[in-house]
């Protein structure tokens, strides 16, 4: 008995401090930070603004050098290449990245990420690598889309494979609005696990109860006194 | 070198410890780099898997008397895992599926680690209170660089639920199955 009460004593203790967290306990390979929203979904309680990023690339030789822009707080990473950029009569290329407030929300598509716009004072002439960080507590966007306005229209530019979780990456030669999500009525993949979770754990449940009860009786009868317990070969 | 560890209890259990943790963290470590977090992260689950060298089967928990029961225990430590994150569903967390072979590898790798070969090697040295707490505690600690700060006294909950279950039905085929399902459904 001392076992199986430590036992539920633990359970107890577990589902009392992962429940205490929010958004929710998981363990894996969710990212560390949560995500900053310009506008939050309903369920998320605490939240940072998202961060801006600004890059001054040099023009060394009549190239602009490789560089990166990103946002303060890593939501946001656009690499150029070497040349990326008509640098005539430029010396420097500036590139500004800003969330956009308030957040658009276009009926063709469900938006999972902030919006931001990207801007740069020269031309690309070569493609950027766009890289979105998005929640984990969403569902996973399909593609990443463009625009020329925050009120659209926007455009899917696609979406590379993953190179790392919870971020999606595409290529673009045009600055602009970007967003990360997917068509309005699609379902995610994302959005359809998450509804599952609770079926499954459900049909875990009558599971072990169909299975677990039988089986335990059956233990029961079938042991001879003294107990696992009191022997210390104690088995499931 | 086994032959040797397995003559001196203690060498052994600090052994298991430091190797565990610097696989754990070089996991996190390396993972995120771009395009290298599943090929790491199944590199890291065998690593941990490797722990299990030198144990029977049994003294790490993996007789196979009473399976039925075992994988039944194994299903009921996933809805205890999984509870609170499926009853609040629109904010539970998504594992992309590109991750779910890694997270099979690395769950299996963590249980035969951490409640299988440091578990034996700790109730050698100290009896079975050292191995659930010493064990949890290392469990916590190999998680502190893959979790926020405010997410490890969950990590060292689940931890002590899942030792605790190693203790007192001696049985490790119940953790990775809950730990499996766990972290494949998030």
């Amino acid at each position: 008995m001392k076992r199986a009460a430590l036992l539920g004593a633990a359970v107890i203790i577990y589902v009392s401090v992962a429940w205490s967290l929010a958004p929710g306990f998981y363990d894996g390979f969710a990212p560390q930070q949560p995500y900053n929203w310009v506008c939050p979904p309903f369920h998320i309680s605490a939240n940072l603004p998202p961060s801006s990023g600004h890059l001054d690339i040099k023009v060394i030789g009549g190239v602009s050098d490789a560089n990166s822009a990103f946002t303060d707080d890593g939501q946001v990473v656009v690499g150029f290449l070497p040349g990326a950029f008509d640098v005539t009569g430029k010396t420097s290329i500036a590139i500004d990245i800003k969330p956009v407030d308030p957040c658009p929300k276009p009926a063709s598509l469900t938006v999972v990420t902030n919006a931001y716009l990207i801007t740069a004072d020269a031309p690309l002439v070569k493609p950027a690598n766009l890289v979105l960080r998005y929640s984990d507590v969403v569902p996973a966007p399909s593609t990443l889309y463009y625009a020329v306005s925050a009120d659209g229209p926007w455009t899917s530019i696609g979406a590379g494979s993953e190179a790392q979780p919870f971020t999606i990456n595409t290529r673009t030669s045009k600055f602009g609005y970007f967003v990360a999500g997917y068509p309005a009525g699609a379902v995610s993949s994302g959005g359809l696990r998450t509804q599952i979770l609770p079926i499954a754990v459900a049909l875990l449940i009558i599971g072990v109860l169909v299975a677990g009860i039988p089986l335990a009786i059956l233990r029961r009868r079938q042991a001879a006194p003294p107990d696992d317990e009191e022997t210390g070969e104690a088995e499931p | 070198m086994l032959s040797v560890l397995r003559a001196r209890p203690a060498a052994r259990a600090a052994v298991i410890a430091a190797y565990v943790l610097l696989a754990g963290w070089t996991r996190v470590l390396f993972s995120s780099a771009p395009q290298a977090a599943a090929p790491v992260l199944v590199i890291g689950g065998v690593a941990l898997a490797v722990t299990a060298i030198g144990w029977g089967p049994a003294r790490l928990g993996l007789g196979t008397s009473h399976l039925a029961l075992r994988v039944v225990g194994g299903c009921a430590l996933a809805v205890a895992l999984l509870l609170p994150a499926a009853t609040r569903a629109s904010a539970a967390p998504l594992l992309p599926l590109s991750l779910a072979l890694p997270a099979v590898v690395v769950s299996i790798g963590e249980e035969v680690a951490f409640r299988g070969a440091l578990y034996a090697a700790l109730e050698d040295l100290g009896g079975a209170r050292l191995a659930i707490v010493g064990g949890t505690a290392l469990w916590t600690a190999s998680h502190a660089l893959s979790h926020p700060p405010e997410f490890l006294l969950a990590v060292a909950a689940a931890g002590l639920l899942l030792a605790i279950w190693r203790w007192a039905c001696n049985d490790l085929v119940a953790p990775i199955i809950g730990h499996v399902i766990a972290d494949l459904a998030l």
